[in-house]
């Protein structure tokens, strides 16, 4: 069976499973932002707590998926089976990038410059919001791309615990042995890979520029 | 051409010999599996001079059918009823030999594989519940579970949900009918998800060190919905042909596991958390000595 014919045989589901799968990357994206920038920046106010905080970051990384769901099954709130679960996950995995990247772009503001703001008498959140923050843009920009595209490829393991995603077609897939299903799920989550990588790169050359 | 570059090819030739005339086992991603495989591997070794190389955890039973027709793998350990029902596609069938015989048949006629004597045990799917569940609604039979299946939730791994002798087929069997389609999900998540009350009823398999450990019930199949499934080892026809000494050292371990040896070996390996190599040398000492 082709790929064409299994797609307008199952056009619905396929739709279905591509909002889920948006669904899970937008929400786990969006929450490792909101939790992550804070963080970084707190980070640069506090340099010794770089090195525990990113040593963190980096070891949920190394934690397989299978055994984080595992661990989080039976925690309340945050954990059980579905969507809830495998976001929490996803956040995780997206935070290393966006911490790290957004400490490297705020710690990363040229000395001078931030010298020349506080000799105008900036306030500490002056300095901030008007003069680290917009020249870091970019790198921090770089860092959601990485943590987005990441995202859109891990979000397949969703479907390991019953949380949905292009990922129920590739593990539908390999448990029969049949690549068109895997194709299916594997490549609509490409496309949306490459989609996302596209537009934020086009975003993040936008703003390297006002860094400059 | 020197003596010692002659000796040189010559020795890198029979290491290609030798490296092609090892025989690989492989196995299917879960613990049972693993340990037959490596049973299956170091009974080779003790009897047979043949270098064996380990293919282990390859995925479901479609992944190794695939990897031994292609000549990927020599030998695995495969089930009577999943050959029969969802490799050779014929409609479950409850009688244990004739399963064997036409099992045996096909393959040898289909694929040219050869199926040994088995093992001695049987690992059906397990329909398994909580015990609190099992106590309170007096749960002994799947039937038993009809009546309260519309208020339930389900959680089964892939394999189960599309195969021939899967849910579908239960479901229309004994009318089972629950709130929402079942939660699809990896298989070993499922006895996590049951034990913490996430779902409800679970399919496992009846060998599982788990259900002895996390305290849960199988339910009888009283309809008899579910094929037998027979362990036994899956050979290609032609690594028998090349290397005939695998055939007497397999038939040692013919009727040798029984169900309860089986749990037991399982829950030496998943609760105890005891090495697969060390569980299987272990029992083929005592067992095969």
């Amino acid at each position: 069976m082709s790929l064409l014919s299994f797609y307008s045989r199952n056009s619905q589901e396929v739709l279905g499973l591509v909002g889920q799968h948006l669904y899970l990357v937008a929400i786990s994206t969006g929450a490792a932002i909101v939790i992550g920038v804070p963080l970084g920046i707190l980070l640069t106010r506090r340099p010794a707590w770089r090195g525990p905080v990113l040593g963190v970051a980096n070891v949920f990384q190394t934690v397989p998926s299978l055994a984080l769901f595992g661990f989080l099954i039976p925690l309340p709130f945050i954990g059980g089976i579905g969507a809830t679960t495998a976001i929490v996950a996803l956040v995780l995995y997206a935070l290393l990038p966006i911490v790290r990247n957004t400490y490297e772009g705020v710690a990363g503001v040229d000395p001078a410059v931030r010298e020349a703001g506080r000799g105008m008498g900036m306030t500490d959140w002056q300095l901030l919001t008007q003069v680290e923050l917009p020249l870091g843009f970019g790198v921090i920009l770089a860092g959601v791309r990485v943590a987005t595209v990441v995202s859109v490829g891990t979000a397949t393991i969703a479907a390991a615990i019953g949380a949905g995603g292009l990922g129920v077609y590739i593990f539908r897939g390999v448990a029969v042995v049949d690549d068109t299903l895997i194709l299916a799920g594997a490549l609509p989550a490409a496309l949306m890979a490459l989609a996302a990588d596209g537009l934020l790169g086009v975003a993040e050359r936008r703003f390297a520029w006002r860094g400059k | 051409m020197t003596g010692g570059r002659w000796l040189l090819s010559v020795a890198l030739l029979l290491t290609a010999c030798a490296r092609r005339d090892q025989i690989v086992v492989g196995s299917k991603n879960f613990t049972e599996s693993d340990l037959l495989g490596e049973i299956v591997a170091q009974q080779i070794e003790r009897r047979t001079a043949l270098p064996v190389e380990r293919r282990f955890h390859l995925g479901g039973t479609f992944v190794c059918h695939q990897a031994i027709t292609s000549g990927r793998i020599d030998l695995y350990v495969e089930y009577t009823g999943t050959a029969y029902t969802a490799v050779l596609k014929h409609a479950p069938v409850a009688d244990r030999d004739s399963v064997y015989r036409a099992v045996a048949r096909d393959y040898a006629q289909q694929f040219g594989l050869v199926w040994g004597k088995p093992f001695g045990f049987d690992n059906t799917f397990a329909i398994t519940v909580r015990r609190r569940d099992a106590t309170r609604y007096g749960l002994r039979r799947i039937s038993d579970l009809t009546p309260l299946a519309p208020r339930w939730k389900a959680g089964f791994g892939y394999e189960f949900l599309e195969r021939a002798d899967g849910f579908r087929g239960l479901a229309s069997v004994y009318g089972l009918r629950f709130a929402a389609p079942p939660t699809a999900m990896d298989l070993g998540l499922t006895y996590r998800a049951l034990a913490e009350g996430k779902v409800d009823v679970i399919a496992g398999n009846s060998t599982d060190g788990q259900i002895k450990a996390l305290d849960l019930v199988v339910l009888e199949d009283d309809r008899h919905y579910f094929p037998p499934y027979e362990a036994g080892p899956v050979i290609r026809q032609a690594a028998i042909t090349r290397h005939p000494e695998i055939a007497p050292a397999l038939a040692q371990l013919a009727g040798r596991i029984s169900d309860a040896e089986m749990r037991r070996l399982n829950a030496l390996a998943d609760v105890e958390h005891r090495d697969i190599a060390s569980v299987a040398r272990d029992w083929l000492r005592v067992t095969v000595p």
